[in-house]
């Protein structure tokens, strides 16, 4: 018996000296960084050849910054989590990641046993799919369902007209108003704006047509939200500032967010949790009552880097953890935020998850989130909608239409 | 005789072992920062693959780059209201300071605080006091019956954050000036009230033509200052309204961190520090004055 032991132990004892050595990087978040712990830990026992060791991408001004910089000083992880599709696009625009589709009927076999057919769709760049969708957040509407309930509703409001009835009603111009239209001046902010209103409004469709490199939303519908917003900040029933936390202080009754802010918002704000009501993004007075109504996902996902000492050995870790569905229910439980699959809502798995209203709001909203478009100066465009379409709009500074076309012009010229 | 031989071994190993230490990390830290920007500027680069010599392109590029215009059109618009409430500000912080009593040290002490402060912690902060529904705005509400747009507006939001940038400097600079009134020999000021010249006179006449090197000082810090404006706009404004709180170094970071271009990004630097030396040397030379105290 001691023999064998022994054995044993020698053979674990070498396996771990030759073995392959792997390192993962991980948001700078502590409920993700609890999950792939302990994936990690699980598979590091069953693996002792092929050792991950899992590390936070390191502080910096921003998880892009600090992977160009490992990039550029040549100590890049082996793989890493939390890219943004954007950002994957650039990655795989300068050859610095490795693209999934090398791995054949194994990546294939994944995707279908990971229920992700049509969410791999909308992540591909030049025919490849590059990053590996982990998470997909539908960005919803939070409404605070105590005061509109004093004002006489039931439910939050659906369509435009439906929110200036109720600007009319609460907005004071001054202390009060009725929601954030604007998420904010960065540039990453016209994803949470402009780009899901015309989600919402279209059913998804492409606000740039990225085969042709030219802006989409020039168009009747674009018209409408462009119309809407400027009305919003015309009759102050919005701002651009609105101070810390107005919609649980109650100076606002509206705003998008992600289910990340769950959490916090049982922790910080317990008494106004139980009343917030979820919606889907306000859309013009004619779409349709029966239609599902589209929003932008704010997803990230995982790749493999170009300089991976053993990308089959890194693809193996990523298939043990994504074919078992146990592990996207761990996700849930660690981090609340939605898996990218099709089936949260059908497999029962994931039903307990459900009888939370937060979680199954957003879950039933994965099939209608729609990411970004998968450009590589996304930056540029929509810095570009920051300064000739959202702000002149949010300024009144001329009329809608012809913001709109100038936004349109100015946003081609970059994409051209 | 040679010159080496005046030196014994002992004293070339122990002057080496002095020096080298410098050299040695002048070499790491700047010489090889230094170089490689050279690279950089005359490279296209992206982070992974060699860079490629592309010449003069990323220079040119400049010339035909409207957000690159309007930064420094921007830069001089912050340039025109900080300059003034700096000097103001901290001449007063400095002036006041000479006549308290008591209490100096803690005085100094409770400005400098605002310098030592995070920029992220302040900028929210004032993010949020400035906010259209945020405690200065109720306040003007309250009194006159109207709100100010302080980072909606774009000339308001460069005010907004000079003012910001003011109250954190106010006590640092207020102390370099301290530290040249300290300076002026008080029996000048006798001698001209002897005269019969009065406060004022005293003022415009005395005080200010003496404490010219660190008037020069605090303007030359400040302009370099201004040419640096990175988290206050960064993090309150984004850049806007319309682009107009943009600065070289937002430009700066977003070109190369999230447009992946470090090599434009680098030529931007290059010319950004030439024109912040530029404006430094042509400020000295018009209002730089010898003064001495004999």
């Amino acid at each position: 018996m001691k023999r064998v032991a022994s054995v044993v132990m020698l053979l674990i004892f070498v396996l771990t000296a030759f073995s392959v050595k792997l390192t993962f990087w991980t948001a700078p978040n502590p409920y993700q960084e609890e999950f792939w712990k302990i994936m990690v830990t699980q598979w590091n026992k069953q693996r002792p050849d092929v050792q991950i060791e899992v590390q936070t991408i390191p502080a910096a001004g921003s998880s892009e910054e600090a992977i160009l910089t490992a990039l550029a000083a040549g100590n890049a992880p082996d793989f890493c989590e939390n890219i943004f599709s954007g950002f994957g696009a650039q990655l795989a625009d300068i050859g610095a990641i490795y693209a999934f589709d090398n791995f054949g009927t194994d990546f294939t076999k994944l995707v279908q046993t990971r229920k992700m057919t049509s969410i791999i769709e909308k992540w591909e760049v030049d025919g490849k799919h590059y990053v590996f969708p982990i998470y997909s957040n539908p960005m919803l509407f939070w409404w605070r369902g105590d005061i509109l309930k004093q004002l006489g509703y039931n439910n939050p409001p659906r369509t435009y007209s439906e929110i200036y009835d109720l600007s009319k009603k609460f907005a004071d111009g001054k202390k009060k108003f009725t929601m954030q239209v604007i998420s904010g001046r960065n540039w990453w902010d016209r994803w949470y704006d402009f780009i899901t209103y015309y989600y919402a409004a279209t059913g998804g469709k492409a606000y740039i047509d990225t085969a042709k490199r030219k802006a989409n939303f020039g168009d009747a519908t674009g018209l409408k939200i462009a119309n809407f917003i400027y009305t919003m900040f015309q009759n102050k029933y919005t701002a651009v500032e609105l101070g810390t936390n107005p919609f649980y202080t109650g100076s606002i009754l509206g705003k998008i967010t992600g289910p990340w802010e769950v959490n916090q918002a049982k922790d910080t704000f317990p008494k106004v949790v139980p009343n917030i009501w979820i919606s889907t993004p306000p859309v013009p007075d004619d779409y349709p009552k029966d239609k599902p109504v589209y929003t932008i996902a704010d997803s990230k996902g995982l790749v493999i880097f170009s300089t991976c000492k053993d990308k089959k050995a890194a693809f193996e870790f990523i298939s043990w953890v994504f074919s078992n569905a146990q592990n996207d229910a761990l996700w849930i439980e660690k981090t609340q935020m939605p898996p990218a699959r099709e089936d949260l809502t059908t497999n029962p798995v994931f039903a307990k998850y459900m009888e939370d209203k937060f979680f199954k709001a957003y879950s039933s909203n994965v099939p209608y989130a729609v990411p970004p478009a998968l450009i590589t100066n996304t930056i540029d465009v929509n810095q570009a909608m920051s300064t000739h379409l959202v702000e002149p709009l949010m300024y009144l500074k001329g009329k809608p239409e012809d913001i709109l076309n100038k936004a349109v012009k100015e946003i081609n010229k970059v994409l051209f | 005789m040679s010159k080496r031989s005046q030196f014994g071994r002992k004293e070339r190993v122990f002057g080496y072992s002095i020096i080298i230490p410098y050299i040695a990390y002048t070499a790491i830290f700047w010489g090889y920062p230094f170089v490689w920007m050279l690279i950089l500027a005359f490279t296209k680069w992206n982070f992974f693959s060699k860079p490629s010599f592309v010449w003069l392109d990323n220079f040119l590029k400049m010339f035909t780059d409207s957000v690159f215009l309007q930064i420094i059109l921007n830069t001089l618009n912050f340039l025109a209201y900080l300059i003034p409430m700096i000097l103001i500000s901290s001449l007063l912080f400095a002036l006041a300071l000479k006549k308290v009593k008591f209490g100096r040290t803690f005085i100094m002490l409770s400005f400098l605080i605002a310098n030592v402060s995070s920029g992220v912690a302040y900028s929210l902060l004032f993010s949020n006091l400035f906010a259209v529904n945020g405690p200065v705005n109720r306040i003007f509400d309250a009194l006159f019956g109207v709100t100010i747009p302080w980072f909606s507006d774009p000339q308001l939001a460069i005010f907004s954050i000079c003012l910001i940038i003011t109250w954190k400097f106010i006590g640092y600079y207020g102390l370099i000036l301290y530290a040249g009134l300290q300076q002026i020999p008080q029996s000048l000021y006798e001698a001209a009230e002897l005269d019969g010249a009065n406060g004022n006179v005293l003022f415009w006449k005395i005080t200010l033509p003496l404490l010219n090197p660190s008037l020069v000082t605090v303007t030359v810090l400040a302009i370099m200052l201004t040419f640096g404006i990175f988290t206050e706009p960064y993090l309150i404004t984004g850049g806007g309204p319309m682009q107009r709180t943009t600065t070289f170094m937002i430009y700066m970071y977003d070109t190369a961190f999230k447009r992946i271009d470090p090599s434009y990004a680098t030529t931007i630097a290059i010319v950004t520090a030439l024109l912040s030396y530029g404006l430094v040397t042509l400020i000295r030379k018009v209002f730089e004055r010898e003064v001495s105290f004999v």
